[in-house]
């Protein structure tokens, strides 16, 4: 009951009573309310991975503002410039979502900022040609859609209400992305040479998004028991290579793994091991671009600070 | 640049609600961070209405919404009962409820009342049918809302920019196109 002005409802139930009422109410698909009863971890377990969400909209926003001012044309540019602001949109919804459970915006800023907070590894690689712009569209937005098509369903309502609006925007995202590719597919010998250096540069990173093997993924039991996560890193991982890899062969493009196979017996396209190496050296803040991306989120604040001075100062002198 | 410290506050936290339709109860949004109601306005407007559903909005600070959900309802059946007028004078209050397990809190209707305990209890009594999962009453009075005036400047500019609808893109259509050439040319093959 956040904004109460008056004394909160007394719960007088036991920490046992309690906990077998909120996994009952999950078990019926209802969902947690601010103000519900819920269990420390499942509080941590929210806070913990709603801000790295939000904090990956917000530091995803670099790699691809990087190159508005490059865009082939004024319609390419305009689209790029609105859905990197989507991406601003979407961290603002997100970090809304973790302040329900009583986390502060300066905290979460603050995390984020001093480099103790994480956000996605996929942000943490360069792009270098206009045919990333693409790559990012279809294969990271796509990856991201498979996960929060997921946590739109989540037991905590309102992060779910956050990503059903997300995922509205992010269909936009990815269709903007798949147009670039399929453009360039079908364009010129080196047009086409742009694209495959794209796909051959961000495959495996997308592929390392849905992050570690469920074996090795210590937080996947909790998140599945308290229905935050309805399907497991593997599943999701496996979705997203079935759906994507015969639409870019289709394109003529080739997928960088030789391991690639449709397996009939399964339905499912086998692919190659994934380099956790590289993967846990990037979460660690070795990537080609930690350091580039956290110089230029402190940057930016910096920039903003006097705008958030002249707001205050606003205020002061006609609220006064 | 040495201190990475925000240094400064975010501000308070103003609820927004917004209404798609002139036909349709404002629902909420989401939240802004901003000094005052009037900032908290415009920021709305940017992080909210980057798409053209929007003829309304309505900022409302937080901490001046009394929240309850069922949960803590059931805990007390008592309590709802036992809440009594507080002498202070009346005033007007919106009532708002989330209706169904999956939906967002909307605008029900309005009561009057003398403090916001007081607001609910006759909330729920006014609206029997319209119990839901969780309640929101706020004053009337601590409501900013954009005017007619507002429409074309603040929402109009999202409604020509189309691209942000993905089905202004025809990517989906190509790639059927050539996933069933690839089949028909496997098919030939074998
Ligand atoms: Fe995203
Ligand atoms: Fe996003
Ligand atoms: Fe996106």
């Amino acid at each position: 009951m956040y904004g109460a002005t008056v004394e909160p409802i007394e719960d007088i139930r036991t920490d046992a009573e309690k906990l077998a009422g909120f996994e009952a109410r999950i078990a019926r698909g209802e969902k947690i309310e601010p103000g519900d009863w819920m269990p420390d971890e499942y509080r941590r377990q929210l806070i913990r991975m709603i801000s790295q969400h939000a904090h990956s909209e917000v530091v995803g926003m670099l790699p691809e503002g990087a190159f508005i001012t490059r865009a082939p044309n004024l319609r390419r540019k305009l689209i790029l410039i609105a859905k990197v602001q989507d991406e601003a949109g979407h961290g603002q919804y997100l970090y809304h979502a973790a302040e329900t459970l009583g986390a502060t915006r300066e905290e979460m800023l603050d995390a984020l900022l001093s480099g103790k907070a994480k956000y996605s590894s996929i942000f943490n690689y360069p792009t270098l040609s206009w045919a990333d712009m693409g790559a990012i569209g279809w294969l990271v937005d796509g990856a991201a859609i498979l996960n929060q098509t997921m946590l739109a369903r989540c037991s905590y309502g309102p992060y779910a209400r956050a990503m059903v609006r997300i995922c509205a925007e992010e269909n936009f995202h990815r269709r903007q992305g798949q147009d670039i590719v399929i453009t360039l597919a079908l364009g010129t010998p080196e047009q086409k040479a742009m694209m495959q250096d794209s796909i051959n540069r961000w495959w495996w990173p997308t592929l390392m998004m849905f992050g570690p093997h469920d074996t090795d993924s210590s937080n996947s039991a909790v998140l599945i028991r308290w229905g935050i996560k309805t399907k497991t890193n593997d599943e999701l991982r496996q979705a997203f290579v079935d759906q994507t890899a015969p639409e870019l062969m289709a394109l003529g493009l080739t997928i960088p793994d030789p391991d690639l196979h449709y397996d009939a017996a399964t339905e499912h396209w086998h692919f190659g091991e994934i380099n956790w190496d590289e993967f846990w050296n990037v979460v660690k803040g070795n990537g080609p671009c930690n350091a580039e991306r956290m110089t230029a989120r402190r940057q930016a604040h910096e920039d903003g600070l006097w705008v958030r001075e002249a707001m205050a100062a606003y205020t002061e002198k006609y609220q006064s | 640049m040495t201190d990475t410290h925000t240094r400064d506050t975010q501000w308070l936290r103003y609820m927004v609600l917004h209404q798609e339709r002139e036909d349709k109860p404002h629902q909420h949004a989401g939240t802004v961070h901003a000094p005052d109601a009037e900032m908290a306005l415009l920021n709305a407007r940017d992080v909210f209405v980057r798409r053209p559903e929007c003829v309304s909005l309505w900022v409302v600070r937080a901490d001046l919404i009394f929240t309850c959900t069922q949960e803590e309802l059931a805990l007390h059946p008592d309590w709802i009962e036992s809440l009594q007028p507080s002498g202070n004078p009346v005033e007007k209050y919106y009532f708002f409820a989330k209706l169904t397990q999956k939906g967002q809190f909307t605008h029900i209707g309005e009561v009057e009342a003398q403090n916001p305990t007081h607001a609910l209890k006759i909330a729920l009594q006014a609206y029997p049918d319209t119990h839901g999962f969780a309640w929101w009453v706020f004053p009337v009075k601590a409501v900013l809302k954009s005017t007619p005036d507002d429409i074309a400047v603040m929402f109009g500019p999202a409604a020509v920019k189309d691209f942000r609808d993905q089905a202004n893109f025809h990517a989906l259509s190509v790639l059927r196109k050539l996933m069933r050439k690839q089949e028909v040319e496997e098919s030939h093959e074998s």
